[in-house]
């Protein structure tokens, strides 16, 4: 585990001794850890050991209970703090997809882009196109999402969080709710993503990806994170006894 | 192929309408004759069919029914004399703009209230925010939905504003207004509530705000949803203010009582106003077809 210090350093997000309990369910523990720039970190875990959690206070969905969480040097967990300026700069796709259903695909890119003034119409429109390119979909840029397949709806999504040009991209499970044949196209466009060069924070299911992929895998379990290390040495030689065991049951 | 279906329906249903009305108004020639005779010979009054049929009673017992059916009005005649004679459609003419009136600006009012209730209700349900609002809108909605119209209607026009010399139709509007605002704000609510969570997840994650997520994603989708409710709600309002009579508002229905209350012929100016009710009914449920088959085109 990273042993560094406790101050705003030069991460890109520094989670520092996080805390998120839900009534009396202490969901995260004590999560501590620094994601610099470039890096792709895949998150695994058994089901309700706190990695969707973790995963949605990084922007705020869920407000932590304690702890501090540092973007960019600045302390996000501080009073006053504008979450919204924060989320424009922290892309998330999630398992659901949660297109707009009644804007079209072009629209659902454009439409936060524009609201906030980022970029005119024209521009956004022109950036919508640019980006529906890279996912393989400019045929359907005026279909509505209830006309797409899941893989078609989750590539939109992650066209849509481009859109903003964020700094980091966060995935809840990208690929859980898709059918079987539908998991590459969408595996694939975050292997580009991560090829250029773009800050990813995946929690998945997909081991393969976790290991071609990523630079870094965190192993969280119990509200804390029983491992982190570099994919080969994380998948080769597992320390903790429970990602041993975990292992075992998904790899076979 | 389901647009001329649906045109196909509402031909359908309009022919309907047609031969009900003139089957029953041919039977009406016959049977219907009896029925207001009897309130003729029970009532005290001197207008020409009654003067007739008292006489016929005195003259021959035994050629009594056969006389009254003989020198019965034809349907043209009592056509003529329930709305054509001293200008009397008038009195229907002016009861539907009164009708329209109230059933127009209550629901515009309404709706906009309604729809302030259910953002108080869901902001409460969604992140716990205002409380106070909150309970003082359920206690509204009890109060309002557990009354009948009838009632509130009288009790703003006779106890709130008794010793004020104010407009019966605005008293009218301020209360169908407020009965409509507390339905249609559980009709909105229900609405936004079925909207899947991610939505409003989703556009907070691009970093929008909660009243611009409100009003480009959420409620258009929700509006969508509820339109039929919506619709139905409208309906049973224009109905609804048919009691309008009992603080002495002039509305349709009163208008038909009127011509009632002059000619003694109960089935015209009824069956008239049922028509007119009827009418404006199919119309409204027409628009909402056509606004919810607009808004469809993004489903599939």
């Amino acid at each position: 585990m990273s042993g560094k210090t406790e101050t705003a350093n030069n991460a890109l997000i520094h989670v520092d001794h996080l805390v998120k309990t839900f009534g009396n369910n202490e969901v995260l523990k004590d999560i501590s850890i620094e994601i610099h720039k470039g890096e792709v970190i895949s998150i695994i875990g058994p089901s309700g050991c706190g990695k969707s959690t973790f995963i949605r206070s990084l922007n705020l969905l869920e407000e932590p209970s304690g702890g501090k969480i540092y973007f960019n040097g600045q302390d996000i967990t501080a009073k006053g703090t504008d979450e919204r300026l924060v989320r424009e700069k922290i892309g998330m796709v999630f398992q659901q997809f949660n297109l707009f259903n009644n804007m079209t695909v072009k629209k659902n890119i454009m439409h936060a882009p524009v609201l906030l003034r980022l970029m005119t119409k024209e521009q956004a429109e022109k950036r919508a196109m640019e980006l529906l390119e890279r996912v393989g979909l400019s045929d359907k840029a005026d279909h509505y999402p209830a006309q797409l397949s899941g893989g078609q709806k989750q590539r939109v999504a992650i066209a849509r969080s481009l859109a903003m040009d964020p700094e980091v991209m966060l995935f809840d499970e990208p690929t859980s709710a898709l059918d079987p044949e539908m998991v590459n196209e969408v595996l694939n466009i975050m292997k580009d993503l991560a090829k250029a060069g773009m800050t990813m924070v995946v929690v998945t299911h997909e081991m393969g990806f976790a290991r071609e992929v990523s630079t870094r895998v965190i192993f969280i379990d119990g509200g804390i994170i029983k491992e982190d290390e570099a994919p080969q040495e994380f998948f080769d030689n597992p320390k903790n006894e429970r990602l041993k065991e975990f292992l075992k049951s998904v790899l076979k | 192929m389901k647009k001329r279906f649906q045109k196909y329906l509402v031909i359908a249903v309009l022919c309907t309408v047609v031969m009900c009305l003139f089957s029953v108004s041919v039977m009406s020639a016959g049977s219907e004759a009896t029925v207001s005779e009897v309130s003729v010979v029970q009532s005290t009054d001197t207008t020409a069919t009654g003067a007739r049929t008292f006489t016929s009673d005195k003259n021959s017992d035994s050629s009594q029914s056969e006389d009254k059916i003989s020198q019965k009005p034809g349907f043209a005649e009592r056509f003529y004399t329930n709305f054509i004679q001293d200008n009397r459609y008038r009195l229907l003419l002016n009861g539907l703009k009164t009708t329209l009136l109230i059933t127009l600006f209550s629901m515009a009012i309404g709706l906009v209230a309604g729809f302030l209730l259910a953002l108080i209700r869901v902001a409460h349900d969604k992140n716990g925010s205002v409380r106070i609002l909150n309970l003082l809108a359920k206690l509204y909605i009890t109060v309002i939905r557990g009354t009948p119209a009838s009632i509130q209607l009288m009790i703003i026009y006779f106890v709130i504003f008794a010793s004020t010399d104010i407009n019966q139709t605005l008293v009218a509007i301020i209360a169908f207004a407020i009965n409509s605002s507390a339905y249609v704000s559980e009709v909105i609510r229900s609405g936004i509530m079925s909207i899947d969570v991610g939505q409003f997840e989703a556009g907070k994650s691009l970093g929008l705000k909660f009243s611009s997520i409100m009003t480009t994603i959420i409620l258009p989708q929700a509006l969508k949803n509820v339109l039929p409710a919506l619709g139905n709600e409208f309906i049973s309002l224009l109905k609804e203010t048919s009691v309008c009579g009992f603080i002495g508002l002039a509305d349709l229905t009163r208008g038909g009582d009127l011509i009632r209350g002059i000619t003694y012929d109960a089935f015209m100016p009824l069956i008239a106003v049922a028509l007119i009710y009827l009418v404006i009914v199919i119309g409204l449920s027409s628009l909402v077809s056509l606004m919810e088959r607009k808004l469809k085109k993004n489903e599939r």
